[in-house]
């Protein structure tokens, strides 16, 4: 056993499993919905996305490239967000709602492939 | 050296401090959430992700725009304590790392390195690699930058590589701090591409050349390894790895050199003018005596000059303070310091030369002195040793000056930009044995075409590279002769400036010297130049301009519109009528 992997594998599985929380429920019901989900799983996956920098390998690559496409997602909705709640007058409506979670669906594709190439990687050293 | 290893060794420095920023900044955001405020109508409400991050941009940035959205309770403001002073703390953190990385010596040679092998992936010309650049090492850069050439300079010494940079070179010069012994320092210097030509090995010491000299043998057996050396041993090593391997002996060269020079002075007049020597021109005159010779000193220099001058039947008498057993058989030897004494002993009075010889340059510069003044006539070829020396032996105004570093400079130099000088010299030297005056009238020839002073020397190859109009035209059947390649493309009925010296045919190799002006080139030949600066660009033109030459050969200008030569097809008469 590993300590860096356990840390690795652990902030990475929580970067989806935030995601994911933040991700269900109806697509455009703002009460379905937290923020601090969604601060949540941005702060996770910054961090899973530092803590795969410097690997130079092949699959190294790969994993950082995931996680910078859900970073990518992520922060978009959280600009939406801020935008809907502080900029624009209409407020959070479920036209906003779902494109917010829209995006945070497409970066828990990415981090379901992130945990995919992880969970491959680990099954392919067998130690 | 990996493409992006730098961004790399960035990366995974940095990312414990952009770690530590994350936790802090996430940490102060769920505070900001969590502790209750108030609004202006006192009602409670909380800060939103939104402007906690906006608090915090402009406070750990250290701008402060004050209390946002509303004034803050006391809670807050205790948080506001905290949340500053660790986020000022993570910054300093990050940003001072940033600093220590820059710093970093390793850092710092790995962005050179990397950016050395981006000029040299990029450097499309031939280009020489020259390792050590002491004396010999810069007069040989300096001489291949004035003809053009790119050249890549190896050292270890990093002041030696920064003086080098410093200088201003007509062409692109690079260096690599680094030690030539070590093969991937030589690949990094780019030994294994197509348009690397040669490796000069010229540091301090022998062993260090051979070793260079065998490694880029091994690593690229295309290129010519040149290095010089002064010892039996390494010559014979080295004449064994094969043709691409030049060794470069500067007192042999120079020994051979003196003796051709008592045969004809010309050949030194001819030599200096080639060299580009300031000031030296085709109407200087030296002339060496024959007589008997004094050599003081009978080390690796002496021993070869005895040689030269017995093969021109002068005789020689050898002063030398501890000579060997090889000194000790020569019937005029005089033992001891080249003093008052021993010279008058050794004939001083009556001698017609000297040679100072010895490897210390103030030991050369007594002889001078002492010689004189027992024989004021007397001729002078004095060793000069050291570089900075320079200005001592200049007034010591010695017939000529023999400095091992500018023979073996000049050497390499002809052998890399010129190699058909030495077929010329050859020829030159036969011709002039079995003719009277043939180095006079090559000498007169030179002066006509050529004249002034520090003429260009330069070799052409007929290839679909450097002549791209002359191939093409030679392999559509014309005669491309060299009268045309030197016709003045401006006015095809004048001359340029230059002369052919020796012309080496590609299809067997044989080599003319001085050929005559009507011989038609062919792809495959190599051409030796003398001529004016001038001379050297139009000619270039000529050679790659299709329609330059053309209009040389026939005064015709070609059609060059496509259209233009339809019509002039179909309509022969517009063609007469048009002029």
């Amino acid at each position: 056993m590993n300590l860096e992997r356990v840390i690795f594998g652990f902030f990475i599985v929580l970067a989806v499993a935030l995601n994911f929380g933040f991700f269900v429920g109806e697509i455009d019901n703002p009460d379905h919905h937290g923020i601090v989900e969604l601060f949540l799983a941005i702060v996770v996956n910054l961090i899973a996305t530092v803590l795969k920098l410097g690997d130079r390998s092949q699959i190294g690559a790969v994993l950082l490239a995931t996680s910078l496409v859900a970073d990518l997602q992520l922060l978009a909705a959280a600009v939406i967000w801020a935008i809907a709640a502080h900029v624009d007058s209409a407020g959070l409506t479920p036209a906003v709602m779902a494109s917010i979670v829209s995006l945070a669906g497409g970066a828990l594709v990415a981090n379901i492939i992130s945990v995919t190439i992880l969970v491959a990687e680990t099954l392919m050293l067998r130690r | 050296m990996q493409a992006n290893q730098v961004i790399f060794v960035v990366l995974r420095f940095m990312r414990r401090p952009i770690l530590v920023l994350i936790t802090v900044y996430a940490v102060s955001m769920v505070g900001w959430i969590l502790i209750p405020g108030v609004d202006e109508a006192g009602e409670p409400q909380r800060l939103s992700f939104f402007h906690a991050f906006y608090f915090l941009t402009y406070t750990v940035t250290t701008t402060g725009f004050g209390e946002l959205p509303n004034t803050f309770t006391e809670a807050q403001r205790m948080w506001g304590i905290v949340s500053l002073y660790a986020g000022v703390i993570a910054w300093f953190y990050a940003l001072g790392s940033i600093v220590g990385l820059v710093q970093n010596r390793e850092f710092q040679r790995s962005v050179a390195e990397r950016s050395f092998a981006k000029r040299i992936a990029r450097v499309s010309e031939p280009y020489f690699i020259v390792c050590g650049f002491g004396n010999t090492g810069a007069l040989l850069t300096r001489g291949l930058s004035e003809a053009g050439k790119t050249v890549v300079i190896i050292d270890r010494n990093p002041e030696r590589i920064s003086t080098a940079m410093m200088r201003d070179y007509p062409s692109e010069v690079m260096g690599l701090c680094a030690d030539a012994r070590v093969p991937e320092h030589l690949i990094e210097a780019g030994i294994l591409k197509a348009n690397c030509k040669a490796v000069v090995a010229l540091t301090q010491d022998e062993e260090v050349n051979l070793k260079i000299a065998v490694t880029a043998r091994l690593l690229n057996a295309g290129i010519w390894a040149v290095t010089q050396s002064t010892s039996a041993a390494h010559e014979d090593t080295l004449s064994t790895l094969g043709a691409n391997v030049h060794i470069v002996d500067p007192f042999q060269t120079y020994a051979k050199y003196l003796g051709a020079t008592i045969k004809n002075p010309k050949i030194h007049t001819l030599n200096q003018w080639l060299a580009g020597t300031p000031e030296a021109s085709l109407d200087d005159t030296l002339s060496l005596p024959r007589g008997e010779w004094i050599l003081c000193g009978f080390g690796r220099m002496g021993r070869w000059i005895r040689d030269a001058l017995e093969a021109e039947s002068i005789a020689t008498t050898v002063i030398e303070p501890d000579p060997g057993p090889e000194a000790k058989r020569l019937e005029n030897l005089v033992e001891g310091r080249a003093s008052q004494e021993t010279l008058i002993k050794a004939g001083a009075k009556t001698a017609v030369g000297v040679v100072a010889g010895t490897n210390n340059d103030s030991d050369n510069l007594s002889i001078l002195l002492n010689a004189r003044a027992l024989n004021s006539d007397i001729f002078f070829v004095v060793r000069q040793n050291k570089y900075r020396n320079q200005v001592v032996f200049r007034a010591g105004k010695a017939d000529l000056i023999m400095m091992p570093s500018m023979v073996s400079a000049r050497r390499i130099l002809f052998l890399l930009i010129a190699p058909l000088l030495k077929t010329f010299f050859e020829t030159l030297r036969e011709r002039d044995a079995a003719e009277a005056d043939y180095i006079d009238t090559v000498i007169a020839r030179l002066q006509e075409r050529v004249g002034g002073t520090r003429p260009r020397l330069w070799t052409v190859e007929i290839d679909q590279h450097s002549a791209a109009a002359v191939a093409k035209l030679s392999r559509a059947g014309h005669d491309v002769s060299l009268a045309h390649l030197i016709s003045d493309p401006v006015d095809p009925g004048r001359q340029l400036a230059c002369l052919p010296l020796v012309l080496r045919r590609g299809a067997d190799q044989s080599t003319t010297v001085l050929p005559k002006l009507d011989s038609a080139v062919a792809s495959g030949d190599q051409i030796l130049f003398c001529g004016r600066p001038r001379a050297y660009r139009l000619l270039e033109a000529t050679m790659n301009n299709e329609y330059a030459l053309i209009y040389i050969m026939t005064g015709q200008e070609v059609t060059r519109s496509v259209v233009l030569r339809w019509l002039a097809q179909r309509f022969p008469r517009l063609e007469t009528a048009g002029g």
